[in-house]
């Protein structure tokens, strides 16, 4: 089964809503890798602020913030191999490193089946 | 007091500021070390006031309190512990990692809900462990300021729900990892709280209407959340002994009016009734009076009297000279912040300027004190649970708008967090804040606790927008360098010429200060000064103001006016107008 880590900058929440504005692209990333850990993928992410050990103990995750300091941050690995760095990726990227399938997320109709309104 | 007949292991003393909470909680653990049994009183209340009561410094471990065998005492500082958290998490990485990472490490450990988890932290251990007390047989809490006792309170049971219940393994709550550690012992917390042969709860008030209601309010919240043994004192009743003394007729009737009026529910709980006493109650032995239910005699007091000090009226037309610009009303809870703003409010929409008056007050009841309307004049609220649930709502339009269902259920789990309520409520006091760009707004602050935790975040958030300043409400942006701006901002300072309230007051100038904000002017409010009293009583209480009033002038204020204490209930567009001015012939009977 192919593992993915990712190691966040330190934040109060992986969603990014605590700050007093929220980045979209953080509340996205959180959904894509829940829908990567759909498709099988072992998904384990860590947060500076609340488990730095988890840096500290990799030596090329630590390589890389005494280099980069937090710019190298999200630092992403697949199979403890490094795929990326300092940018949150695509649900597209993230398929494709781990070799699924990726779907566009489907709309979601509510009230479809109306009787005789013809819809279903 | 039956308080102490019949103690529980546990007792908890809340109320709202200043209604004498910390005396009750301090008289309370007197008379029952007196009695043989080892207590420990703790307070978690960051302004709190122990240290001056017991007359001994306080740390965070045990300290035995002199002149009293059996009585120990411990004062829990959550920045404090704050910051001891924060160090057990960032220095094992110091030297590991860079310093610019550990930087931002700590960063992230100096928001509000850091401060508000370490406290808890504490205060669970102390009542979750029984290991921590083991050498106690009652521990009793002086616990901090309503809205906050509140927070502190349902958390366990907050907290409980979100950790079952949040199974993605994301969260918002900080450092969660600390906590899933912790749940047991917050189990054991709830369940502490909740066991009427352990615990009981002591709600603190005055004979005053909106002091009742509060503790109508909280006895409510904590019933529903199974805090079900719980016990009513109402403190300072006066009855007046010299029936030619106006004042002391007035002030009599407006208690008894009071008692007469208490909200039904609050009937239900046993009632302590506690006399007015003539000083203000420092030291042991005033406390020991207390416990055992006497009045500790008048004692006659040489202090010169303070100076005559001009009415809220003399700060209008400097406060008008920039025809807008935001007045904030600070000080500890009950000290009559609202009540102050809506005076300062009615006044300048008297003088032909549109205002807006906003509260952020838990307990807010400016609609109720301000009956009567003026054109000119709006009045509105920051409601925390409305607020909350627009910023949630206005999250999930835009950040959740292009998520896909099990996204959206992803977001909508950490926007249930507690944090979540503190970000939207900062939010609503910034847009507040920005209409004073325009006209005159007058706020009230939350008591001094959160007010703080307010303007920490306004620094934190600040820090924050000089490094990236994408998405961020220009209202919030401007926040900070706005309310150090004195043109800008006038930050009243309200007291009462009481002990406590003065050296708290002290404290939260100090924290705008460093916070690079500096206040106006002190209001020295409710006072007996200005009024021509005969009752010993409130003579006595009179002379003691002196000292307080003195210190204001001398050591804290750059201008300092003074409100005297209204006989009428100061209500509507007359009552507030009243407070404006303090001439003596005014007090009607």
């Amino acid at each position: 089964m192919t593992t993915l880590q990712v190691y966040d900058p330190p934040m109060c929440c992986s969603t990014g809503i605590c700050g007093p504005a929220v980045d979209p692209k953080l509340a996205q990333f959180s959904a894509d890798l829940d829908w990567l850990k759909s498709q099988g993928v072992q998904v384990q992410r860590f947060n500076l602020g609340h488990e730095p050990g988890a840096f500290t103990a990799v030596e090329e995750v630590k390589a890389a913030l005494q280099a980069d300091n937090t710019a190298c941050l999200p630092l992403i690995r697949r199979d403890n191999q490094v795929v990326s760095k300092g940018v949150y990726p695509s649900r597209e990227q993230l398929a494709s490193w781990c070799g699924v399938k990726a779907v566009a997320s489907l709309p979601v109709v509510s009230g479809c089946c109306t009787p005789g309104s013809g819809c279903c | 007091m039956e308080l102490i007949e019949r103690a529980t292991r546990n007792l908890f003393f809340t109320g709202k500021g200043g209604v004498g909470k910390t005396s009750m909680a301090c008289a309370t653990a007197v008379g029952l070390a007196d009695r043989g049994r080892r207590v420990l009183l703790v307070s978690t209340d960051p302004a709190s006031n122990l240290d001056e009561v017991l007359g001994v410094a306080l740390g965070g471990s045990p300290t035995a309190v002199p002149h009293v065998a059996n009585l120990w005492a411990l004062n829990v500082d959550p920045e404090a512990a704050a910051h001891a958290y924060r160090e057990r998490m960032v220095a094992p990485y110091r030297g590991v990692l860079p310093d610019a990472t550990v930087a931002s490490m700590e960063e992230q450990f100096s928001g509000s809900c850091t401060i508000e988890i370490a406290a808890f932290d504490e205060f669970a251990r102390l009542l979750g462990d029984p290991a921590a007390t083991v050498e106690f047989d009652h521990v009793i809490f002086d616990t901090a300021p309503t809205g906050h006792t509140l927070r502190l309170l349902t958390l366990p049971s907050a907290w409980e729900g979100f950790l079952q219940e949040n199974t993605t393994g994301t969260s918002c709550l900080g450092p969660l990892a600390g906590l899933q550690a912790q749940q047991a012992l917050y189990r054991d917390t709830v369940q502490a709280l909740r066991d009427p042969e352990r615990t009981t709860l002591v709600l603190v008030t005055r004979a005053e209407p909106s002091a009742l209601r509060e503790a109508d309010r909280t006895s409510h919240e904590l019933a529903a959340l199974e805090v079900s043994n719980q016990r009513l004192v109402v403190n300072g009743i006066f009855e007046a002994s010299d029936a030619y003394d106006p004042v002391a007729v007035a002030m009599a009737r407006r208690h008894a009016d009071a008692l007469a009026n208490i909200p039904a529910n609050l009937s239900s709980p046993p009632q302590i009734r506690v006399s007015l006493a003539p000083h203000g109650m420092l030291g042991i032995e005033s406390l020991r009076a207390l416990a055992r239910g006497d009045q500790s005699p008048p004692v006659a007091r040489t202090t010169p009297d303070a100076p005559p000090l001009p009415g809220l009226e003399s700060l209008l037309d400097e406060l008008v000279a920039q025809g807008h610009g935001v007045i904030l009303t600070m000080g500890k809870g009950g000290v009559g912040k609202t009540t102050v703003a809506a005076a300062l409010a009615v006044a300048l929409a008297d003088r032909g300027f549109p205002v807006h008056l906003s509260t952020t007050d838990p307990a807010a009841h400016v609609a109720e004190t301000l009956a009567g309307e003026h054109h000119l004049l709006q009045v509105s609220r920051i409601d925390p649970q409305a607020e909350t649930a627009a910023y949630s709502q206005e999250v999930m339009d835009t950040a959740g708008a292009q998520l896909d269902v099990a996204g959206k259920a992803l977001l909508a789990e950490d926007l249930r967090s507690p944090c979540t309520e503190e970000i939207a409520v900062f939010r609503a006091f910034a847009r507040a804040v920005d209409g004073g760009a325009d006209g005159f707004v007058v706020l009230d602050t939350a008591p001094t606790g959160h007010t703080i935790l307010l303007l920490d975040s306004a620094l934190a958030y600040h820090r924050e927008v000089t490094r990236q300043a994408s998405g961020m409400p220009p209202e919030v942006e401007k926040l900070l360098p706005r309310l150090r701006d004195t043109n800008f901002t006038r930050v009243l300072i309200v007291t009462l010429p009481e002990a406590t309230p003065v050296h708290e007051a002290a404290k939260l100038q100090v924290d705008l200060q460093r916070a690079g904000i500096r206040p106006f002017a002190w209001v020295i409010n409710q006072s007996l000064t200005p009024l021509a009293v005969r009752d010993p009583v409130l003579r006595s209480r009179q002379r003691d103001e002196q000292m307080y009033i003195r210190e204001v002038v001398d050591e804290h204020a750059v201008r300092a006016v003074i409100v005297p204490w209204q006989a009428e209930p100061p209500v509507g567009r007359a009552g507030l107008t009243r407070l404006m001015s303090q001439r003596r012939e005014e007090q009607p009977v």
